[in-house]
């Protein structure tokens, strides 16, 4: 076993070092285009934590049966299965969710994220240690989500998950499909540049 | 390199050139024999029909024309105005309507004879098969863009526009394999998931189909042409983390489009994430020159670019070719 | 080839069979559990909306009662016609009505099928097709073919018709705008509900919005007819009535005073709005002329229907 970090370091990984959406910048479709409210964020961010955990625990449980020349199709083969799980089962459940996220449920298949926590953690790694990575990498999308769409829905329409907490609209441009772009761009300067600032300090004090 | 990619950019044009002439011989709008020339719609609310010769004044009354949609048959229209115009040489009925009509249904228009020795006559008027195939590839190319509009397929593009030659590499790569599994996709679709109801495996059969495409597409470039290889093989692992390839197939499936409609879908989804890259490409090598404030640099000040391209793409919608 | 190639190929082979029947069967399952609870909870959805949309909150009349017509295209050698499916008698029953396409009436065939069975769309289909095939061969004539078109809703409250529901499906700005809409019995606008959409957030997608889509509730048939879509702004009590800020008397008030009004666009979806005022249009337009035609129908061929 390769890994030597413990299960809360793994989880915080996926959380703040290693985010998906800020840090990893991967699966940025979504972080753009289905972040207009901090509820379409969340309900896209279980459908992605579902499909990673279980497609990581799948992997990690038969990683001995996988052919190493086939790798990659059995990836894409247990990834499309689990996606079209939560499809179903979405439709058959949450209808009104279902039909907000859109075409967006089928396509967490191409997500990135997914296949590469796969490739580079569970087929390596024991159950126990791939299920950790695979929530800490899905809450981290999550996390990414909620804070980009708690941003929009705030400065666009004024509300929090539909409650109206400011009583006016700041600025309607945030809710604009293309906003997205701006809004991420920003909030990865921002990161960055916190990043920064606290590297000075610690090259200041040693 | 340089001339391997002038070499595929030829041979696309080329492909997309003879499409486009096929299309046109198949599919343009047959000219009624005789006495009609051409039907066509006029603004929201007009039907005009071309006759090689004027009609008597006395038939010009909206209780000779009747008009309706081809699926609608049971709902009669008739025109509230009938107009007659000599134009060039020609002569234009136009039948004005009190309400506007559905322009994308096609309509019947049925009259009495018109002319002596004419019978009675039923024509099917449309939009023209090829303004319609047109409205689908510029629709996806600039209208819809994929990555300017739809945002999809991001990690991709922000990955490989750091260079003008490497966006391009990609923009080409992924056309093909764009094409080749999106005309794969219909036919499972048409042929396997449709006729056996299994329209819930769409995800794992169009996945599948890309993977397919993508390894054909590397072994034959392989066997095929090593320089070319060499310098897109890289390319090809990446084509399958785009999700452009796999909701191009979703959207074919949901507006049940025939072949020709994928093909020029494909392409238009295809041609217009090279179109972004290109255009995004362009920028980014001058923003290397650029003073950006450090925290900016990278992906921030690309997202921030994207914007602004997406806010200029805004400017497509409601866009009217026809 | 040798050995080790050859059991790598089959190794890999097998491997892949087992995944992929694996596979095949978690999504199957899946589809067998959720395929149930998908339809149930779309019947309940469609029912609440439908209730909604007649202004009933969670405590629905006990009185009412849903008729449903459907409507098919019958097609024969020589013409094609129209066939409404009409419950008739205690609802164990039915009759199809072959109306020609100038709404003259054609002829009637019987069909022995309660309305649950009508409900189920293949059923419906063989129901009909054998009912019009088995009329036909007793006057000696050749089949006939029937192609299933929509459907509309017809309630009633103690046995008095009070409202018209049905479904339709227009072009929007992007792709396609789904709706449902209830008329009175008088063809007026109760109310529509915007089902499916894919319209731009912020800008098209706000013709879900309750004040938009409460400026066409009330319009009278002869109005609708004639509205149009306005840019101008909306006048601030006309806005506050329509997002059900002002209520009651006062709310009446304003709401005749803007009878007449066409309908405000949404800001910077003019074509949103357009396409939907167009769509709700040539729906009503084509339900009613189907409707006056059909009570016509019935009516001289003296046919007690349930509505």
């Amino acid at each position: 076993m390769a890994n030597t970090l413990t299960k809360p370091q793994l989880l915080g990984r996926g959380l703040l070092s290693q985010n998906p959406i800020f840090k990893l910048a991967l699966s940025m479709c979504p972080a753009v285009g289905m972040s207009t409210t901090v509820m379409t964020g969340l309900m896209l961010g279980c459908a992605v934590l579902f499909v990673q955990v279980f497609s990581s625990l799948t992997i990690a449980l038969f990683k001995r049966q996988i052919h190493p020349r086939i790798r990659i199709p059995t990836y894409t083969l247990v990834i499309a299965t689990w996606v079209t799980v939560i499809d179903l089962v979405l439709a058959a459940v949450f209808p009104a969710a279902y039909a907000q996220m859109g075409i967006f449920i089928k396509l967490i298949v191409a997500f990135a994220i997914i296949t590469m926590r796969l490739e580079t953690f569970a087929c390596k790694e024991s159950v126990p240690d791939s299920f950790v990575d695979a929530v800490g990498m899905g809450f981290g999308f999550m996390f990414g989500m909620v804070v980009i769409g708690f941003v929009r829905e705030l400065l666009g329409s004024g509300t929090i998950l539909g409650y109206d907490v400011l009583g006016f609209k700041p600025f309607m441009f945030f809710i604009l499909p293309c906003a997205g772009f701006f809004v991420v761009g920003l909030m990865m300067a921002f990161f960055n540049w916190i990043e920064q600032k606290y590297r000075e300090r610690m090259a200041n004090k040693s | 390199m340089k001339s391997s990619l002038r070499n595929l950019a030829i041979i696309l044009g080329a492909a997309a050139a003879l499409i486009a002439l096929v299309a046109a011989v198949l599919f343009w709008p047959a000219s009624n024999d005789g006495f009609i020339l051409d039907t066509g719609f006029s603004g929201d609310t007009k039907i005009t029909l071309t006759t090689t010769s004027p009609v008597e004044k006395s038939l010009l009354v909206p209780q000779n024309f009747t008009a309706f949609e081809e699926n609608d048959p049971d709902i009669q229209m008739h025109p509230v105005k009938v107009k007659q115009k000599l134009s060039g040489g020609k002569n234009v009925l136009s039948l004005t309507f009190d309400a506007p009509l559905n322009r994308a249904n096609p309509h019947i228009v049925k009259t009495v004879p018109l002319t002596s020795d004419s019978p009675a006559l039923s024509l099917r008027v449309e939009q023209s098969y090829l303004g319609h195939l047109l409205f689908i590839l510029i629709s996806a190319l600039l209208i819809n863009n994929y990555v300017f509009t739809k945002y999809l397929g991001l990690c991709v593009f922000f990955g490989t526009s750091k260079r003008k030659k490497t966006a391009t590499g990609m923009g080409i790569v992924f056309t093909i394999v764009m094409l080749a599994s999106a005309i794969m996709s219909w036919f499972a679709y048409r042929y396997v998931l449709i006729p056996f109801h299994l329209d819930f495996l769409q995800v794992v059969v169009f996945i599948g189909l890309v993977s397919l495409s993508v390894q054909a597409v590397d072994t034959i470039l392989r066997k095929v042409n090593p320089v070319l290889f060499k310098s897109f093989g890289v390319f090809l692992v990446l084509v399958i983390a785009n999700c452009i390839i796999i909701a191009v197939p979703l959207y074919m499936a949901s507006n049940q489009y025939n072949l020709l409609e994928t093909v020029m879908l494909a392409l238009g989804a295809a041609g217009g994430f090279l179109l972004a890259l290109y255009l995004m490409s362009s920028v980014r090598e001058r923003l290397d020159l650029a003073p950006i404030p450090e925290s900016f640099k990278g992906l921030p000040i690309a997202f921030i670019t994207a914007g602004q391209f997406a806010l200029a793409f805004l400017g497509f919608s409601g866009l009217q070719l026809i | 080839m040798n050995r080790a190639a050859l059991k790598d190929i089959i190794s890999i082979v097998v491997r892949l069979t087992v995944t992929c029947l694996l596979a095949g069967a978690v999504m199957g399952a899946t589809f067998v559990l959720t395929h149930e609870a998908k339809e149930r909870n779309e019947q309940a959805r469609d029912e609440r909306v439908l209730y909604a949309i007649l202004g009933y909150g969670d405590n629905r009349p006990q009185n009412m009662a849903l008729h449903t017509v459907y409507r098919y295209v019958l097609a024969r050698e020589d013409a094609s016609s129209i066939g409404y499916v009409v419950p008739v008698g205690d609802g164990a029953q039915s009759v199809v009505m072959e109306v020609d396409l100038d709404g003259h009436f054609v002829q009637h065939f019987e069909l022995l099928a309660d309305s649950a069975r009508l409900r189920n769309d293949g059923e419906r289909d063989r129901a009909v097709i054998a009912a019009l095939n088995a009329g036909m061969h007793a006057q000696g004539e050749s089949t006939i073919q029937a192609r299933y078109a929509d459907k509309f809703i017809i309630a009633t409250q103690n046995g008095r018709r009070n409202a018209y529901i049905l479904d339709g499906k227009y072009p929007g700005f992007k792709t396609f705008i789904r709706v449902k809409m209830a008329l009175d019995e008088k063809f007026s606008l109760m109310g529509f509900e915007v089902l499916e959409h894919e319209e731009d957030p912020g800008l098209g997608a706000e013709i879900t919005q309750p004040w938009f889509r409460n400026q066409f509730a009330g319009k009278s048939y002869e109005q609708i007819k004639k509205l149009q879509v306005t840019r101008s702004p909306v006048p601030d009590p006309w806005m506050d009535v329509l997002s059900g800020k002002i209520t009651g008397s006062e709310a009446q008030t304003i709401r005749q005073q803007h009878a007449d009004d066409d309908i405000y666009a949404l800001t910077g979806a003019t074509i949103s709005s357009r396409s939907v005022l167009q769509g709700n249009q040539a729906m009503i337009r084509k339900f009613v002329t189907r409707m006056e035609i059909l009570d016509r129908v019935l009516k001289e061929q003296h046919i007690e229907t349930l509505f």
